[in-house]
């Protein structure tokens, strides 16, 4: 028995010797950047497979990296006062964390590759100049389904209200966040998803309380990609990018963008005030506005680049994504919007979220 | 002992700080109204209010608690025999299989839990394996079922080792002395060996009914986010609609309600006709 448990801690002792050998060289990026370390602070499922390791081996740095699966886990974290150099949050997050000053202003004149960003995401309404954020990923939300088991005329007719269509009852998974859920819901009604008017947030509370009662649906975050991946479900709310991950993998599967609009996104790359090595954040920033770096990062997880080069390549002709209905976001339609920062819109909705999800039928 | 005592400061110490601070900050969250600076407090009772009079909060609760008491009741049912039967081998192999038991304990918890929707789901390992024989896919994710085994799988450990250990502390002379008095197998266990390990059996229980009760991880994933408990509730004042005055008193709610039944518990094991014959 003790001869197990020392062959046991001897086996853990010498893949964490492994683990310690593989980052030498540092001292240059100390010189350089003041620290040989980055912490960066990401979405989970988000990153090329190499672009970790190509960027340490390239700087002679250490990237610890953590990740979170939403927004407002992300900003918890940060108010209880945890340092990042990098993180990566969306559109109306970032609206929040300039609006409180949380962020530091880029030197863009360290950002070079700032050149290579796409049209369709520069310069959005949350941050007019990319002074504070350069984005890293965009798209919108839609609806994934599997064109065997559900007839793409209804999904074409009845848009979100497939949601609540009995016939697919049992077969929905719903993205798990109350700002998604309720776009929907608000999207079905034909409203703003920034509405403010009680009426209508009512409406849309009923609208998402009889789909939790009628449907059996499985609220899911990022479990959604596998779950959808392996053919699980029929019918799921996903982020374009995981979708085109989705229909990449089960050829079963076909995106739609509802008539009736939908959220347009984007997450950008920032770096917060407490950060320790601000060097090297924008040195981390500029390399994934790099061709290789972006290219590896959408092809591998599947969402739009802010890369122009990149984007077209991966949609156009011969690209990896050619033909796949999910990889490049619909832009200039006059029905999808961009969520705006409002506490107290998000936590009405973030209250009733929780009580449509714990009411039973 | 006297000379010791200056030894336990750095322990009030710790405690002062780590536990006791904590929670007297759960309670001024609980009884304020957000959006206080540090030098003035408005204190409301509209928190718990809130929680009170909203039947979808009620009913959150008492799904939450029959949940952890069904857990538990099984953790017992499948946990004695187990810990019985592990105390009945020769010391050296009982060392073995307790350190069996205590292997999963090694993985996280979150690690264990997935792996379980790997062998639930539709097309998992168990349906895979129905399929084979023609059966099935029989549902069991997303369920009660699912929610339950996740819990009795991830805190049934707790129940083991701590009857194992009053088990295995137990002086085995009592017995000799049943067998001597003419007791059979069957009344020397209900009447030695059971109350001897009742100790054991209510730390176990309090061990594997506090995480839970409070378990939000393990509903989110196995119960598809439809069986909301209340630590799914706590988790998501704090973590996405960050009211963390509400949070807090529901918090207070469920810290007053599990002391409550540590209490009942602890009457239960000084209760002299539970008690056994322990010196």
């Amino acid at each position: 028995m003790k001869k197990l448990i020392a062959l046991a801690l001897a086996g853990v002792l010498t893949l964490t010797a492994v683990g310690c050998s593989s980052q030498n060289s540092t001292s240059d990026a100390t010189e350089k950047y003041g620290s040989d370390t980055l912490k960066l602070y990401n979405w989970g499922e988000y990153m090329g497979e190499d672009l970790i390791s190509n960027f340490e081996q390239e700087f002679g740095v250490k990237v610890i990296v953590e990740y979170f699966d939403s927004n407002e886990m992300m900003y918890t974290k940060l108010q209880a006062g945890d340092s990042y150099d990098v993180l990566v949050p969306s559109d109306y997050m970032i609206e929040r964390l300039i609006s409180e000053d949380m962020l530091q202003e880029l030197d863009l004149s360290k950002i070079p590759n700032l050149a290579n960003l796409a049209e369709g995401v520069k310069n959005l309404p949350y941050d007019p100049d990319n002074s504070y954020s350069v984005p890293y990923f965009w798209g919108n939300v839609g609806i994934v389904y599997n064109h065997n088991n559900v007839d793409p005329a209804d999904v074409e007719a009845e848009g979100w209200n497939i949601l609540k269509d009995t016939k697919y009852a049992g077969k929905v998974y719903i993205y798990d966040s109350e700002r998604d859920a309720f776009m929907t819901a608000f999207k079905a009604l034909g409203y703003s998803m920034n509405t403010e008017n009680e009426d209508e947030i009512q409406a849309a509370y009923e609208w998402l309380l009889e789909m939790n009662n009628t449907m059996e649906p499985v609220y899911v975050t990022d479990e959604v990609i596998d779950g959808m991946a392996n053919g699980n479900k029929d019918i799921a709310v996903m982020y374009s990018g995981d979708a085109a991950y989705v229909l990449d993998s089960n050829e079963n599967m076909s995106y739609w963008m509802p008539n009736e609009g939908t959220n347009l996104w984007s997450d950008a790359m920032v770096i917060p005030k407490n950060a320790e090595n601000p060097a090297l954040a924008h040195e981390f920033i500029n390399y994934v506005l790099t061709y290789e770096a972006s290219y590896g990062n959408s092809e591998y997880v599947g969402y739009a680049s802010s890369n122009q080069q990149v984007l077209d390549e991966l949609s156009g002709e011969g690209g990896y994504y050619e033909g796949n209905e999910a990889y490049l976001p619909r832009s200039g339609y006059d029905k999808d919007e961009v969520f705006h920062d409002n506490q107290t819109l998000k936590k009405v909705l973030s209250e009733l979220w929780i009580k449509v999800k714990a009411s039973k039928s | 002992m006297k000379q010791f005592r200056s030894m336990v400061y750095p322990y009030v110490a710790w405690i002062a700080v780590m536990i006791v601070l904590p929670m007297l900050l759960i309670v001024l969250y609980a009884v304020t109204t957000a959006g206080n600076d540090v030098t003035t407090f408005r204190f409301t009772l509209e928190n718990f209010a809130r929680f009170f009079s909203d039947k979808v909060f009620l009913d959150v609760l008492w799904r939450s608690l029959f949940i952890a008491v069904l857990t538990t009741v099984i953790c017992v049912l499948l946990g004695y025999p187990i810990a019985y039967a592990i105390a009945q081998r020769p010391e050296k192999s009982n060392m073995f299989w307790v350190f069996v038991i205590t292997i999963p304990t090694w993985i996280n918890m979150m690690v264990r839990t997935y792996a379980w929707v790997g062998i639930l789901q539709d097309g998992g390992l168990i349906n895979s394996i129905l399929g084979f024989f023609g059966i099935g896919p029989v549902k069991m994710m997303y369920t009660t079922f699912a929610v339950v085994l996740g819990m009795v799988y991830n805190f049934i450990p707790f129940m083991i080792l701590q009857i194992h250990t009053s088990l295995t502390k137990m002086d085995k002379s009592y017995l000799e002395a049943a067998a001597d008095l003419g007791a059979d197998r069957l009344q020397s266990f209900l009447r030695v060996t059971l109350p001897l390990s009742l100790p054991g059996v209510l730390s176990g229980i309090t061990l594997v009914f506090l995480p839970a009760v409070s378990s939000f991880f393990i509903p989110k994933l196995l119960g598809g986010g439809q069986y909301v408990l209340i630590g799914n509730v706590i988790e998501s004042q704090f973590l996405t609609s960050g009211d963390w005055n509400f949070g807090s008193a529901i918090s207070m709610i469920m810290a007053i309600i599990i002391m409550i039944s540590m209490y009942v518990t602890r009457k239960v094991d000084t209760d002299p006709a539970a008690r056994g014959k322990e010196d």
